[in-house]
């Protein structure tokens, strides 16, 4: 009788410890936030969100294979039990995507006052800060060889097989192509893609893995975020940044900002909105641009390093982020078939 | 009664936590708008690039199987035949990569051989260029994962060897030469162990996404995870994931008609004291360079790599600062999940040797399958399933995660606990059970005393399993739950070479930790029978 106790006690007790373990006391003043902003440069800002509110972070972050959809697709999977309050995208046209979707929720932060028109949601469902530019990374047997200085680089024969970009389906580099067919006009965009692939552009998994490549001279030039250039030019790796298409008459660079959203049916909407205002915050776009992602305040007067360019110095590539959104869903089955999906 | 009572509860544990899921995703998948279809099925393998994937898949799976074997068999034998010097230190070396997890390895080895790597530091750049090119591809895949899996083939050997029955070899050698001895009477004896480690390495093969995902070479396992993470379609992640099913399920009926009558039949097991060696000879500095260059390459140098990018303490204190809570979370997990997968391992092993139900084979079957689909898949189910308001108390903890280890690994467990009940006589519980002892008493009484060192290393083997699990532990980690697998997977965009490496040495020392527990409580149980 003594054993048979002590079997069912561990029999049931084992089976149901992942349970017991797993689901403590649920602490209501926390915050879910699904990222897909890098770990290395939002997990620094949480935990200085932590210790002046006290409200405890909890995070879901996006891998480099997967940037920006992962956690977004997961958001989508759980439209009908949201886990997260916040998501922190990397872009705003992500944030569209949900916004279309019913998954977020409107909030005018007062913090989003100082932030352009043109980087956030004039109804509310998205707010832009901290930005990055897509620029291109050149090593430095790229400089000797010539300067790039347009993405154009890509279809130039000169430069055949020497680039690769990241896979055109994830991340921002979904919003680069997007923007492109928005500025362009689908027939010059697709004409551009079929000759970037014809002079024997590669496809890399994501843009850290492309200025790793270009790091490691694997491939000489690749367009990434600003973000990773910086870094690996903040690390001592050999290699330069430049913002491409800035001449009188060129298509500028595209700017994507970060973006918060809060999520319909979060678990908890006030801290949530607590978080938001955090984020959009003149001291976090300061520590953002301070910090290896070097990212592009958009309020007005924020100290930045000396590395770090304002946004007023660029030659912007003037997109409308709604039209973006719809263009990157239309162009889902084209971008597949050139990739080879 | 309570005895058929226990093994249904596992069964029915089993299908509910495991094949639940990975049926709910299937059935979805035959559903287009709310209405049946086979639409999703009839797209599938309409694009080249999906009948090259699952060539890819196969040609990966095929050649590290056909290497590991060719490797691992021969030096399974030097460690336990032989009079190689310094075997035991080998054997132990070899067993390191299992540890840690493959994707690791990868980075190890980019490290070195990258254009940028240390090789071609040492040397120069066009030799950096050529290693770079063979890395990235299927070459350098391939290479990974030999050098990730020949553990197991190594082990099986080992195992198998110690159970062969010294008295058939020693009849032999009156006659014949080792050589032939090995040839005709060792290897074929061992033979049902060898197919185990190939089925072993070719199934984990098949569902690898790390190494394949980071050396940007195309495989079936990724393919499903990007449908997944990239368009958030069930319907043709299932979809994509269908043909690895549809393998499974051929290895698995292979294994059925070829091994499975021989698999557990043991030969009486002769200790190491008693076991008939092979002398080396005058071949011994030949074996002995052969094996030190193999454990340099495969061992040492991503190890050095590793240690060499992570030297400076600041890494260190970074990288535990960032990640204390990612490893102890990782340890409580993978120690609850080989918690549990033992039990389950423990009454499926039981049901599986010992026959105790007719449907023995359908349960084996069920927990090989799991093991066999890509982690992906499983992530995928149970997000499909769990993921609703009345199950959020599981969704939301580490029981997802729990869930995953136990759909992904139970057949470890029951293998391995299988393997040690059929060490264990029939009679002994017969007797038990004549002499009017009930189920439970037999269970503690003899079972569990007897079967304790199998358990131990079911534990062991499902604790280093579970804790390097990145596939279904990337697809479900519930928020704040990040396993420091997850956490240098999602850490490696834009951190510092050093940060990574620095995390990935914790990694290796974390799976350590058991391993070096065990030993030091072997230590102190011989020091007390000693002075007992």
């Amino acid at each position: 009788m003594k054993s048979r106790v002590i079997f069912y006690i561990v029999f049931v007790g084992v089976m149901s410890l992942s349970f017991a373990t797993g689901c403590g006391q649920k602490d209501t003043n926390e915050v879910v936030v699904y990222v897909s902003e890098d770990q290395v440069f939002s997990e620094p800002i949480f935990r200085d969100f932590e210790a002046e509110t006290g409200i405890k972070v909890k995070a879901v972050y996006d891998t480099e294979e997967t940037k920006s959809t992962g956690v977004m697709n997961r958001l989508i999977g759980e439209m009908h039990n949201p886990q997260a309050d916040v998501y922190w995208a990397n872009e705003p046209i992500r944030a569209i995507v949900l916004k279309q979707k019913g998954i977020s929720e409107q909030y005018f932060s007062p913090n989003a006052e100082g932030i352009p028109a043109n980087f956030k949601d004039p109804q509310g469902y998205w707010t832009g800060f901290s930005a990055r530019a897509r620029v291109l990374i050149v090593s430095e047997e790229g400089l000797i060889y010539q300067t790039p200085t347009s993405i154009f680089t890509y279809t130039d024969d000169i430069w055949k097989t020497k680039g690769v970009m990241a896979n055109p389906l994830f991340g921002t580099t979904t919003s680069w192509i997007a923007a492109l067919f928005t500025v362009w006009g689908d027939e010059r965009a697709r004409d551009f893609m079929k000759r970037m692939k014809e002079n024997g552009t590669k496809v890399s998994t994501s843009n850290g893995e492309s200025t790793m490549l270009v790091v490691n001279n694997e491939f000489l030039f690749s367009v990434v975020d600003s973000d990773d250039a910086t870094n690996a030019m903040r690390n001592g790796k050999p290699v330069w940044q430049i913002y491409p298409d800035q001449e009188e008459g060129e298509l500028g660079c595209l700017v994507l900002p970060n973006a918060t959203v809060l999520i319909k049916g979060g678990p908890n909407p006030e801290n949530g909105r607590k978080l938001i205002d955090y984020l959009l915050s003149p001291q976090t776009e300061r520590k953002l641009a301070f910090a290896d992602c070097a990212q592009i305040p958009l309020h007005k007067g924020v100290e930045t390093p000396n590395d770090v360019i304002t946004i007023g110095k660029l030659k912007l590539m003037k997109v409308d982020f709604e039209a973006v959104a719809r263009k990157l869903q239309e162009i889902q089955p084209y971008l597949k078939e050139w990739v080879g999906y | 009664m309570a005895k058929r009572l226990t093994l249904y509860i596992t069964i029915f544990l089993l299908i509910g936590i495991g094949l639940a899921p990975v049926i709910s995703i299937f059935i979805k998948s035959l559903f287009v708008d709310g209405e049946f279809s086979l639409q999703n099925y009839g797209t599938l393998f309409q694009s080249d690039r999906e009948w090259r994937l699952l060539f890819n898949s196969l040609t990966l799976a095929g050649a590290t199987t056909l290497i590991t074997l060719l490797l691992g068999v021969p030096l399974g034998m030097l460690f336990t035949k032989t009079d190689l010097p310094l075997k035991r230190l080998f054997a132990i070396l070899f067993v390191i990569p299992l540890i840690i997890p493959s994707y690791i390895l990868a980075i190890a080895w980019f490290y070195c051989l990258g254009r940028s790597g240390i090789v071609a530091i040492i040397f120069n750049v066009d030799f950096g260029i050529i290693t770079s090119n063979l890395l990235f591809g299927f070459a350098g895949t391939l290479f990974v994962m030999v050098s990730a899996l020949l553990p197991i083939v190594i082990i099986l050997t080992m195992t198998y060897l110690r159970m062969v029955n010294p008295n058939l070899e020693e009849a032999a050698r009156l006659h014949c030469s080792w050589t032939m001895v090995l040839r005709k009477i060792t290897i074929p004896l061992i033979y049902p162990g060898i197919a185990l480690a190939a089925l072993i390495v070719f199934i984990l093969t098949l569902g690898e996404f790390g190494v394949p995902s980071s050396l940007r070479f195309d495989v079936y396992s990724v393919e499903s995870f990007t449908r997944f993470s990239a368009f958030y379609d069930f319907n043709t992640a299932t979809t994509a994931a269908m043909p690895l099913g549809i393998i499974t399920f051929i290895v698995l009926i292979v294994e059925r008609l070829f091994l499975r009558k021989k698999t557990f039949i043991f030969r009486a097991a002769g200790s190491e004291k008693t076991m008939v060696m092979a002398p080396l000879g005058r071949t011994k500095p030949f074996f002995m360079a052969a094996v030190s260059i193999l454990v340099f390459i495969l061992v040492i140098v991503p190890l050095g790599v590793l240690l060499y990018k992570s030297v400076s303490f600041s890494a260190y204190a970074e990288a535990f600062i960032r990640s204390i809570g990612s490893i102890m979370r990782s340890l409580v997990y993978a120690s609850v999940g080989a918690t549990c997968l033992v039990v389950f391992g423990f009454f499926l092993g039981y049901l599986l040797e010992r026959r105790a139900l007719k449907f023995s084979f359908a349960a084996d079957s069920i927990a090989i399958f799991l093991f066999a689909l890509p982690g992906t898949v499983i992530g995928i189910g149970l997000i499909s399933l769990w993921n609703t308001p009345g199950t959020n108390f599981i969704y939301a903890s580490m029981g997802i995660i729990i869930f995953g280890y136990i759909a992904q690994y139970t057949a470890l467990g029951e293998r391995v606990l299988a393997a040690t009940f059929s060490h264990l006589p029939h009679s002994m519980e017969e007797a038990g059970q004549i002499a009017g002892a009930d189920w439970f008493r037999r269970l503690f009484k003899i079972l569990i005393p007897l079967a304790k060192r199998g358990m131990a290393a079911a534990w062991l083997i499902c604790f280093i399993f579970c804790l390097r699990d990145i596939g279904i532990t990337m697809m479900v980690y519930p928020p704040a739950h990040d396993t420091l697998p997850v956490r240098i997977f999602t850490l490696m965009a834009n951190s510092p070479d050093d940060l990574i490496s620095a995390l990935c040495v914790i990694m290796i020392i974390i799976t350590l930790l058991p391993l070096f527990g065990l030993w030091l409580a072997n230590k102190c149980a011989k020091k007390a029978s000693t002075l007992g």
